[in-house]
């Protein structure tokens, strides 16, 4: 065998062959402009929204800032209950997939006594029709550009055999794996020939944004695998399907089909389905349960006075006092009062805060599950993960919040217990106590966090990709040309 | 011999195509069968070609089995149907290298194809061209020069000159003759007796996939072939 003869060359000689064929006939350029106009289309509304809500958190930050520091000379614990305000960073990879950002919480009230759930997400500040609207890369990469792979694949194998050139192709004792693998990478090549360049402009634009940073980089890098894979999943199907159906108009009709059920009724029986297993509290039935918990305790039995003294003494006794009268001042012991409340109330938030956390994680775990019906599902799951836009970056965030008040309120209500003395509660201190308060110095966490949390879904994916890949190379082998 | 079939079955549910043919082909000869539509004609191909499995029988090329060596026997043979299709986007030059790629001859230049096709009779303004606007006779021509260019040692015709002007014809039999004086063993399913006593060396006449008279077109003129086959149609 020569070496123009051997498989692999074998396998490039019907790729060039098939890429010929369809950058010819004109499909493509029609398909494929629109596509790429729409996946740029999709870059510049999801980098001006980026832009516009990274210059927004700025603003507020600054502005959150300038009002803690500034706020004037009072009393600690008083500042705790003024309090301050958090906000989630924007990631540069939310304008290629908003991922459910839009409906979470971008900042945080942080406040003694209270631990309050993220609010002003995208969604809740804007015109309800914007929803309508709701448009990015990812909209493209994951439903239209399967569209594109099926336009242009659905006749690889049923144009040949309608109109004769497969008994031809056949004749020549070509093997038919050959000629899978040779119209795959020809589909894989035309396909990768429109949406690379549309990838290094998004690369730019997201490296403009201040995403060069090496996890930037790595998490585009393994959504742009993720991406490679998920089309390799469409393009055999659709070779699959053209392969075995008895026309070209059967295949592509099976296809739509298909696309149809892994993009549209999946994702959404899936949520559907989710909801009624794991249902969710709404915020005023929490709000409820808290209240009823801060009287009660989470399991309804114990008194709030009796619970909060209770600790009050462990932490005197902590500090080598064993009676809350024998020499302590009156600031002293409200103080550690303050702190023994804050541990009442920070454990009964935690309870109700973490529940309702468990059960989104719970539902977004049982949609991830669906990822092996649907590799739309499963896609959309890790492309959300790896541009950190999905709920489990979103809990990060505000348990990292949430520690940080818990610093913020011990600080205050120590600095009260220690400085107070005889002035009590008119003990008033200034903005150098503000500035000592612990730094808020969140960092977003890895693309190993991200893969790992989503780790249901790449296997999905890998499992999409063997079984389709095996289907396409079946069906080749059993084509039928008479 | 080149080409054997041996008691070749072939049903079609309770539809029987072949009923136990033999017939053998040897380096260059040209056998043609004749027959009604249905006869079993196309189906003996398809069994060569290895595109349908038999019943029961067999179908061997240089002594290989086609159905145990389905790759390997299509290594000897060309096809040419009725219609040879090609890829309409492609020009001449750009299917017959393609084809004869596949076929394990890439050995072929480009230059050595175009002059293939210059002597399967393709006009050289065609040979760029896209074949979306050739005649038949020039995909036929095409098809022809496919065969040349593998070297092909066995050539299955299913009916190639139907539907063609009697020049092209005439120009399709002249090169199907110069390849059996180059040793080809050639197989062509017809309906055409004028043009199967031309080109033939021996004839076969099928009816309900049988065999049901063999003949050397020497022997015969054309008046005895045409009454022999109507004879045997009339049975």
């Amino acid at each position: 065998m020569t070496e123009s003869t051997s498989p692999r060359s074998l396998v490039r000689t019907v790729a060039h062959k098939e890429v010929l064929e369809i950058l010819r006939d004109g499909r493509l350029r029609l398909l494929g402009g629109i596509v790429v106009i729409l996946a740029l289309a999709g870059l510049a509304f999801g980098t001006q929204q980026t832009l516009r809500a990274e210059h927004a958190r700025e603003h507020a930050q600054e502005q959150a800032t300038e009002h803690w520091e500034d706020q004037g000379e009072k009393n600690p614990h008083v500042a705790a209950h003024y309090g301050t305000h958090a906000f989630a960073p924007t990631s540069v990879a939310t304008a290629i997939d908003p991922g459910v950002s839009a409906y979470l919480g971008r900042s945080v009230k942080l406040e003694a006594h209270k631990r309050n759930l993220a609010s002003h997400s995208a969604a809740q500040d804007s015109a309800g029709l914007s929803r309508l609207g709701a448009f990015s890369v990812s909209t493209v990469f994951l439903q239209l550009v399967p569209l594109l792979i099926v336009a242009l694949g659905y006749g690889l194998w049923s144009r040949e055999r309608e109109r004769g050139t497969l008994r031809q192709l056949l004749s020549t004792g070509v093997d038919r794996g050959t000629l899978m693998w040779g119209k795959a990478i020809a589909l894989f090549v035309v396909v990768a020939c429109l949406l690379v360049p549309a990838a290094l402009v998004i690369i730019g634009v997201l490296w403009w944004l201040g995403g060069g940073d090496g996890s930037t980089l790595v998490r585009l890098g393994m959504l742009g695998g993720g991406y490679v894979v998920y089309f390799g999943i469409f393009g055999a199907l659709t070779l699959f399907a053209s392969a075995s159906a008895p026309s070209s108009r059967a295949a592509l009709v099976a296809m739509i089909g298909a696309w149809g059920l892994f993009c549209l009724v999946t994702p959404r029986a899936a949520t559907e389905i989710a909801g009624a297993v794991r249902p969710l509290q709404s915020r005023a039935e929490l709000g409820r349960a808290v209240a009823r918990s801060l009287e009660n305790g989470t399991d309804g039995k114990q008194s709030r006075q009796v619970a909060v003294d209770a600790i009050a003494t462990d932490m005197m006794a902590a500090q080598g006092f064993s009676d809350s009268g024998m020499l302590m001042d009156d600031a002293y012991s409200a103080g550690i009062e303050l702190q023994a409340e804050a541990q009442w109330e920070d454990a009964v938030f935690d309870y109700h805060v973490r529940a309702v956390d468990d059960r989104i994680a719970a539902q977004e775990a049982f949609v991830a599950w669906a990822g092996f019906l649907s590799p739309f599902v499963a896609m959309r799951t890790l492309s959300a993960g790896l541009s950190g836009t999905d709920f489990a970056h979103h809990r990060h965030f505000t348990e990292y919040a949430e520690t940080w008040r818990k610093a913020l309120v011990a600080h205050l209500n120590d600095a009260f217990a220690e400085n107070a003395g005889e002035l009590g509660w008119d003990y008033q201190a200034g903005p150098e106590l503000w500035k000592q308060a612990p730094p808020f110095e969140y960092v977003a966490p890895t693309a190993g966090f991200a893969l790992r949390t989503h780790l249901t879904s790449a296997l999905a994916l890998l499992m999409w990709l063997a079984i389709a890949l095996g289907m396409a190379l079946w069906s080749a082998r059993r084509v039928k040309v008479v | 011999m080149v080409l054997q079939a041996t008691g070749l079955v072939k049903h079609y549910g309770s539809h029987v195509a072949l009923s136990g043919l033999d017939l053998h082909v040897d380096a260059g000869e040209v056998f043609c069968l004749l027959g009604a539509n249905g006869a079993g004609k196309t189906t003996t191909i398809q069994l060569f070609l290895g595109f349908i499995q038999p019943t029961s029988g067999s179908a061997r090329i240089k002594g290989l089995e086609v159905r145990d060596h389905a790759l390997e026997t299509k290594r000897f043979l060309a096809y040419i149907p009725e219609n040879v299709m090609l890829y309409p986007n492609l020009t001449g030059i750009e299917n017959l290298e393609y084809f004869t790629t596949l076929a394990g001859c890439a050995d072929a230049g480009t230059d050595q194809l175009r002059e293939t096709l210059k002597r399967a009779g393709l006009p050289a303004d065609a040979v760029e061209r896209p074949v979306g606007n050739y005649s038949k006779g020039m995909r036929q021509k095409v098809g022809i020069a496919m065969a040349i260019a593998r070297r092909a040692q066995v050539l299955l015709l299913d009916e190639p000159t139907s539907g063609l002007d009697p020049k092209a014809s005439n120009e399709f039999s002249q090169l199907v003759s110069s390849l059996r004086e180059d040793g080809v063993a050639v197989l062509m399913a017809t309906h055409d007796l004028f043009r199967s006593r031309e080109v033939g060396t021996r004839i076969g006449i099928m009816k309900r996939g049988q065999l049901v008279a063999q003949l050397d077109a020497a022997d015969v003129s054309h008046n005895d072939l045409e009454r022999i086959y109507l004879e045997h149609m009339h049975d």
